[in-house]
């Protein structure tokens, strides 16, 4: 069991097609979570409604970035919309992707026009900012407002579906190519949208709990609780979908079980079973099960679900590395295994990610600064959320 | 709210339009591709030219080539790609291959290689053939272009069914003294039919030699090959000819010009090949009358 | 020159045609290369290949010639060669002369079975490589060849996981998608591909299977083969002649 192809010695997909998925997958998950309170009228959910709303935008501007440091030809990136191949799955990328965008840019509009007339007035950079992203409008009355919010819903309710195919894309892209058989399972896009849904939860807790922390803001405890609750279900169908992919494989013992055994039981040891399952879901599994059948103390509560949530932003990390990465490693000489892992200053390498995920962090900041995300925290001069 | 979507409406036909003269010329004239592509992959100029080409200006190696047991390779297998020497009006630009290693790369012994195939490893052969240095070259013996001095062309030889031996199948090289195993399909050696030959070979000088090691067989399909007799002069002293670098016992050398003196002296016929004398020291040729003899 | 090589074999066809119950190549067409056979005719040639294993000897003279002739950086491969020992307990060892000079090193150890399986591009009726290229930059030619547009691709990678062969590559030098041409530069000159073309012992062939007389057609007519992953749907059109059933 040590042949490999020889064009397979060197992986063509690295840490940046890892990076990819995952970086889309927090946009639409953070998407569902602010469509939950604009569509669904889960207002218990408003604390976080603009933030995540926010976030899936940042996080969907960097999306194409590890794409476009990975190409070879990034100069040619437009091909894709050119000269689409709609026999390719890929080819429907940039399309989704604009449409997608084009929806979020909307969305924001819509829901933070208030916000940006409010910060459009007087002189200085933010109000420059604001006026030119209202093309010059302040006008503003209850029925301008009306309009606003019925729009804010539509779009939130048009966003749903394309973050589902944004990102369930991406999970048929994997799935549907017959050649490789760790991918080859349509199993691949419902996989990809239900992780994308729990990484998203889970950096809205992770980021949420930290900016409160920094700012000494009290959290908004049945947000956080509601946050809770859907993660673990969420979580439960993402961890139970995965399993069932590999289960059914296992259970049917096909000849490439023989392959993708050893490439669980040697290469993918470490991060598949011990870490992804055993460490990264099983854990967070308890943290949050226990939280949202128990009521415990907010502090202790809290400490619990952002360590889970932590945990699952590695856990959907772990998950995509597995696939992306997992998947290359076996040789379609179905013989060996390859080796791969990301040098840290290479041009597709560990820093580059690490910049390519910090960025849409700090883009958030500045965001921020325009348009308060938590406008109902800052308005009570920072004390509390709660009462809504 | 309108000047927004007047923004978005314009930025989308804004993108269309740039979009719609960003295809590149005649693409989709042919299918989903850039039709001219095809046209651009013939572009490239060819570096492998072929024998025929060689053959311009090195006739003479042409001519030995095609009638010798490496008739179908080409020149550029062993040379590299010529089409730089050409250009360069035959300075350099080509690969003269230099030591055992370039022979090797073909006739080295694997069990990978088809058991009819002419392998061998340098130290048995050597020792086979009584050469007792062991940097000797290849070409001390072996012209590349005329390496085993076929005395008719390939293309002309007896076709002969497949003969299947041991070693076809079992590529391992199990020993081929074992006896065949009950129920094994039987296996055509040569003395299945040329029994009045082989008879009494075992007690001849050449006993060590494999029959197709003189009667080179060429495999070509399933059921049949082409089998040579070589009887060429220049093919016994492959093994025969005396040589400083090979010892005289074995096989005994001989010193050829010398050799082809004394026949002279003894006017004997110089057309005659060494069989024609030494048949005994083979295995008698009773079957067939050898080619162009009278007995 | 040509045209007297394609006009001896089809005399020898021909020949063989009325009646000889010899199934026997002649040799003289063997040494034929076939492209010229169908650049003359007025009908369109549909390109294949055909790998004789049990004539192979792993030389690698193929690798070399495609390397020269294709400027094939080192550490990829238009097309290679694998050696296989079966030992006598089954266990299959696969390996591929990958270095500067692609040279086969003799091993030891006793083998029940050994032999070499050179591989390449099948340039698939049905490839998976141009139905997934989200550019059209992966393309098939009419007559049955699959190649990359340099002009049009970016280098993604996506033809590289579909290609169920591991026949494509992403070029080190141009940070484009590579892969064997069949020499397509060399087809409508009228010589064979480089591989096929510097072969000592012919395991490799090419022809036309629009041409019920060219030699690849003969051969397809006369022995058993076996493609590569034919469940996969793609429809190569690499015939491996002879192929063991460890291959894959």
């Amino acid at each position: 069991m040590d042949f490999v192809f020889p064009n397979e010695l060197n992986v063509t997909w690295t840490v940046m097609i890892v990076l990819y998925p995952y970086i889309t997958g927090l946009v639409a998950g953070a998407f569902i979570v602010s469509s939950l309170f604009h569509v669904f009228n889960k207002t218990e959910l408003k604390a976080v409604a603009r933030f995540s709303l926010a976030s899936a935008f940042v996080f969907l501007l960097f999306a194409p970035l590890p794409l476009l440091m990975h190409l070879g030809q990034p100069q040619r990136a437009f091909n894709i919309m050119i000269t689409p191949n709609f026999s390719s799955a890929m080819a429907g990328f940039g399309f989704i992707y604009t449409g997608y965008l084009i929806v979020v840019v909307m969305e924001i509009w819509f829901v933070m026009r208030h916000s940006f007339i409010a910060q459009a007035q007087g002189s200085g950079l933010v109000a420059w900012i604001c006026r030119s992203i209202l093309i010059g409008n302040l006008h503003e009355d209850d029925s301008t407002r009306a309009a606003d919010h019925k729009m804010a819903r539509f779009l939130a309710g048009l966003g749903i579906p394309m973050a589902c195919l944004l990102h369930g894309y991406v999970g048929f892209l994997f799935g549907s190519l017959k050649a490789n058989p760790w991918w080859s399972t349509p199993l691949m896009f419902v996989i990809f949208i239900f992780s994308a849904i729990v990484s998203g939860i889970a950096v809205l807790i992770f980021h949420y709990m930290i900016v409160a922390k920094l700012n000494g803001w009290k959290l908004d405890q049945p947000c956080v609780r509601s946050l809770t609750r859907y993660l673990w279900g969420f979580m439960i169908i993402a961890v139970s979908l995965e399993l069932l992919e590999v289960m059914s494989i296992a259970y049917k013992q096909t000849e490439e079980w023989e392959v993708l055994y050893m490439l669980i039981r040697e290469k993918l040891f470490i991060p598949y079973v011990v870490l992804q399952y055993m460490v990264f879901s099983l854990i967070p599994f308890f943290l949050l099960g226990i939280n949202s059948l128990f009521n415990l103390r907010d502090r202790i509560a809290n400490a619990m679900v952002w360590t889970a949530a932590t945990m699952l932003l590695v856990q959907v990390l772990l998950m995509r590395w597995n696939v992306v990465v997992g998947g290359q490693l076996v040789s379609k000489s179905m013989r060996g295994f390859t080796d791969y892992f990301p040098g840290v200053w290479e041009k597709e390498g560990i820093a580059m990610a690490v910049v390519i995920f910090t960025l849409p962090f700090g883009i958030l900041w500045g965001f921020n600064k325009i348009v308060p995300l938590f406008p109902d925290v800052v308005a009570r001069g920072g004390t509390t959320g709660e009462g809504e | 709210m309108l000047r927004f979507f007047v923004l978005i409406g314009l930025v989308v036909v804004i993108a269309l339009i740039v979009r719609s003269q960003m295809i590149p010329e005649s693409f989709g004239d042919l299918g989903h591709f850039r039709a001219d592509a095809v046209e651009e992959a013939k572009r490239f100029e060819p570096r492998h030219l072929g024998r025929d080409v060689c053959a311009d200006c090195h006739d003479d190696v042409a001519a030995l080539h095609v009638k010798d047991a490496h008739a179908r390779v080409e020149c550029e297998s062993c040379h590299g790609p010529g089409a730089t020497h050409v250009a360069a009006d035959g300075e350099g630009g080509i690969i003269r291959p230099d030591g055992k290693a370039p022979c090797l790369v073909c006739h080295q012994l694997m069990p990978a290689r088809p058991s009819v195939f002419a392998q061998i490893t340098p130290e048995d052969h050597y020792r086979f053939v009584g050469v007792e240095d062991p940097e000797v070259d290849c070409i001390a013996c072996h012209d590349p272009h005329e390496p085993l001095f076929m005395d008719r062309d390939l293309r002309t030889a007896r076709l002969h069914p497949l003969i299947h031996r041991c070693r076809d199948c079992h590529a391992g090289r199990t020993d081929e003294t074992l006896v065949r195993p009950p129920g094994h399909p039987e296996i055509f050696e040569c003395d299945y039919c040329h029994a009045d030959i082989v008879d009494g070979f075992a007690e001849r000088p050449h006993s060590e030699v494999r029959c197709t090691t003189c009667h080179l067989f060429f495999r070509e399909s399933d059921f049949a090959g082409r089998m040579l007799r070589d009887s060429d002069p220049r093919f016994c002293l492959l093994c025969h000819r005396e040589a400083e670098f090979r010892s005289d016992d074995a096989p005994p050398g001989i010193d050829w010009p010398a050799h082809r003196e004394d026949m002279a002296d003894d006017t004997i016929d110089l057309d005659k090949r060494c069989v024609d004398c030494h048949q005994d020291r083979i295995h008698p040729l009773q079957t067939r009358t050898a080619v162009g003899s009278e007995e | 020159m040509p045209h007297d090589r394609n006009r001896s074999r089809r005399e020898v066809l021909k020949m063989l045609a009325a009646g000889s119950g010899l199934l026997v190549f002649p040799i003289g067409t063997l040494t034929a290369s076939e492209p010229e056979a169908s650049a003359e005719g007025a009908h369109k040639p549909y390109w294949a290949y055909a790998v004789d294993t049990t004539r192979c000897i792993g030389c690698c003279a193929c690798m070399r010639a495609c390397r020269d002739e294709n400027d094939v950086p080192e550490g990829v491969f238009r097309t290679w060669v694998e050696r296989y020992r079966i030992g006598m307990d089954g266990e299959v060892k696969v390996d591929v002369a990958t270095g500067n000079d692609h040279v086969f090193e003799p091993v030891g150890g006793e083998v029940a079975k050994a032999f070499f399986v050179p591989k390449l591009c099948n340039h698939c009726e049905k490839s998976v490589c141009n139905q997934v290229c989200p550019v059209g930059a992966a393309y098939q030619t009419d007559d049955g060849v699959v190649l990359v547009d340099s002009k049009q691709c970016i280098g993604c990678g996506y033809c590289v996981q579909a290609c169920p062969y591991g026949s494509r590559f992403i070029n080190p030098e141009t940070h484009m998608a590579d892969k064997c041409t069949f020499c397509y530069h060399r087809l409508d000159k009228g010589l064979a591909p480089a591989c096929v073309h510097t072969c000592p012992r012919e395991a490799r062939l090419f022809g036309d299977l629009n041409d019920p007389k060219s030699k690849l057609s003969v051969l397809l007519r006369q022995r058993s083969y076996r493609l590569l992953k034919p469940e996969l749907g793609t429809h190569p059109k690499c015939y491996y002649l002879g192929l063991d059933r460890e291959v894959i």
